[in-house]
């Protein structure tokens, strides 16, 4: 190195520095406004992760509000409180049990006009002798639908009137309401014949 | 050079988030995914596959059928279509009101709406979910695909490129399993179809002292010469067992819509 280089302020092979400088104001609003309206974004689509959201539904509620059918469905509810209530005697396919309990597949019990008679047996229980599909059944059922909310039992019944192969209508718990108001508060197993007298 | 270690953390920390995010946050989320309920029916979802749809499932990886075909149907929207169930008391009231109301394309709000105008008149209407979209339209799916549909499958074999037909749901729109088997031997039969044949998922064979009850019905220009059949290898039986097990078209929570028969 000459004499003439070392007089100067900077060398030329010296790192370049920078000097501390503020961040203009600009950046730091457009910035904040770029992430507010990506959350926005954010919140309106992205249903917070959620698992069970996927496009074009954006959010939990939206995903509910598109389910099919108002309501809980009676067939699924139906399902799960026949197979907890009934299935043990009544079994999960609805062919009944020897010496237990009669069939309900196909039952002219079960596949009726109306919802009378066959709400009145699980909210009053059912003693024989009564017939089903041509046999003879004389034995004793408790009333295992009493306990049941109305809207649950409904849904046990229209599980029942449109499984295994049967057809029928839809029963609500209104109907429930009624068949109860009916019964008063003291079921008591009601006999086959007196059964059959009533209308559908 | 400067400020070393805090290039360094910078790096660990914008790889290990995009890690977490897309790594580790899904395999929390889905890893430990059960089978789910269909709605309406609330059977299982989805099936479990048989013996020879899960070897088929290999076959078709061997082959590289992902390379041309897709398995994800995507949905845009939905919408929905009031119906009415009973006309009620007064038929003609609520007949009237109906041919004054938009009754398709609506918003779930919107239906509602009509379903309260319509009550108030008497009459009972329903709601039906429809899920719109290009692939819908097209006839390849019902609804879009989620995460439940591919529960049983390894590898997933989503694909990429749509050189043919989406197969997300093809058990559900081509149930005919001889037609598949004359489709992958020669897929000429539908026509202008840029796939290539899997002759050698096939034998052809002389007749012996009577024709295969497996043998193809072939149109007569892919037919073999006279006294020659052509007969499935297992891996083809096993192929089109594995295409017939490809369903996404029952409602689910995530991806709900009207089945179009109520049970
Ligand atoms: C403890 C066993 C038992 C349970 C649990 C039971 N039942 Fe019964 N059920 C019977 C018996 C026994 C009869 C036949 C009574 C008779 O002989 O008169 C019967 C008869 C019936 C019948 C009429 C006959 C037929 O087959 O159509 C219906 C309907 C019925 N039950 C519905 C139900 C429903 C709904 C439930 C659940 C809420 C239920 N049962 C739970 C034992 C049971």
């Amino acid at each position: 190195m000459s004499e003439e280089n070392q007089s100067c302020s900077l060398p030329s092979n010296a790192e370049p520095t920078a000097t501390r400088s503020t961040v203009p104001m600009w950046i730091i609003v457009v910035t904040l406004v770029l992430v507010f309206i990506g959350f926005v974004f954010f919140d309106r689509h992205s249903g917070w992760f959620d698992a069970k959201v996927y496009a074009p539904y954006g959010s939990v509620e939206k995903v509910e509000a598109y389910q099919p059918g108002t309501g809980p469905n009676p067939m699924i509810v139906g399902k799960k409180n026949y197979e907890m209530f009934c299935a043990s005697c009544h079994g999960s396919d609805g062919a009944g049990k020897v010496g237990q309990a009669p069939p309900l597949a196909g039952s002219e019990l079960v596949i009726t006009k109306g919802f009378h008679r066959l709400a009145m047996i699980p909210l009053e229980g059912l003693t024989g002798p009564i017939k089903v599909k041509g046999q003879e059944w004389n034995l004793i059922m408790a009333p295992m639908g009493a306990a049941l909310p109305d809207a649950d039992l409904a849904a046990v019944l229209t599980y029942i009137r449109n499984s295994w192969g049967n057809k029928a209508g839809e029963i609500t718990a209104d109907d429930i309401k009624t068949i109860r108001a009916e019964i008063g508060a003291h079921p008591v197993p009601i006999v086959g014949d007196k059964l059959m007298a009533m209308p559908e | 050079m400067k400020n070393g270690f805090g290039v360094f953390y910078a790096v660990v920390i914008a790889l290990g988030l995009s890690w977490a995010g897309f790594v580790v946050a899904p395999a929390v989320q889905l890893g430990t995914a059960k089978r789910t309920t269909v709605l309406v029916t609330g059977d299982n979802w989805p099936l479990q596959r048989t013996g020879a749809a899960t070897l088929g499932e290999q076959v078709y990886r061997a082959n590289g059928c992902v390379a041309c075909h897709t398995m994800q149907i995507r949905q845009d929207g939905v919408a929905c279509e009031v119906t009415l169930a009973k006309p009620g008391k007064t038929p003609e009231v609520v007949s009237n009101l109906l041919a004054t109301l938009k009754l398709s394309g609506l918003t779930k709000e919107e239906a509602d709406a009509t379903i309260e105008k319509i009550s108030t008149a008497g009459g009972k209407a329903e709601t039906h979910v429809i899920p719109t979209g290009a692939d819908i339209t097209r006839g390849w799916g019902v609804r879009k695909s989620v995460a439940a549909d591919y529960l049983y499958d390894a590898p997933l074999q989503l694909g990429t490129l749509r050189v043919g037909p989406d197969l997300a749901n093809l058990g559900g729109r081509m149930a005919d399993a001889n037609w598949h088997l004359v489709h992958l031997y020669a897929p000429g039969v539908v026509k202008g179809s840029a796939m290539p044949s899997y002759k050698f998922l096939f034998e052809v064979r002389k007749v012996g002292s009577a024709p295969s009850s497996d043998a193809l019905n072939l149109p007569k220009e892919f037919a073999p010469a006279d006294g020659y059949e052509v007969v499935p290898k297992p891996e083809a039986k096993q192929l089109v067992a594995y295409l017939l097990s490809r369903h996404a078209d029952v409602p689910l929570y995530e991806a709900p819509f009207t089945p179009a028969t109520k049970p």
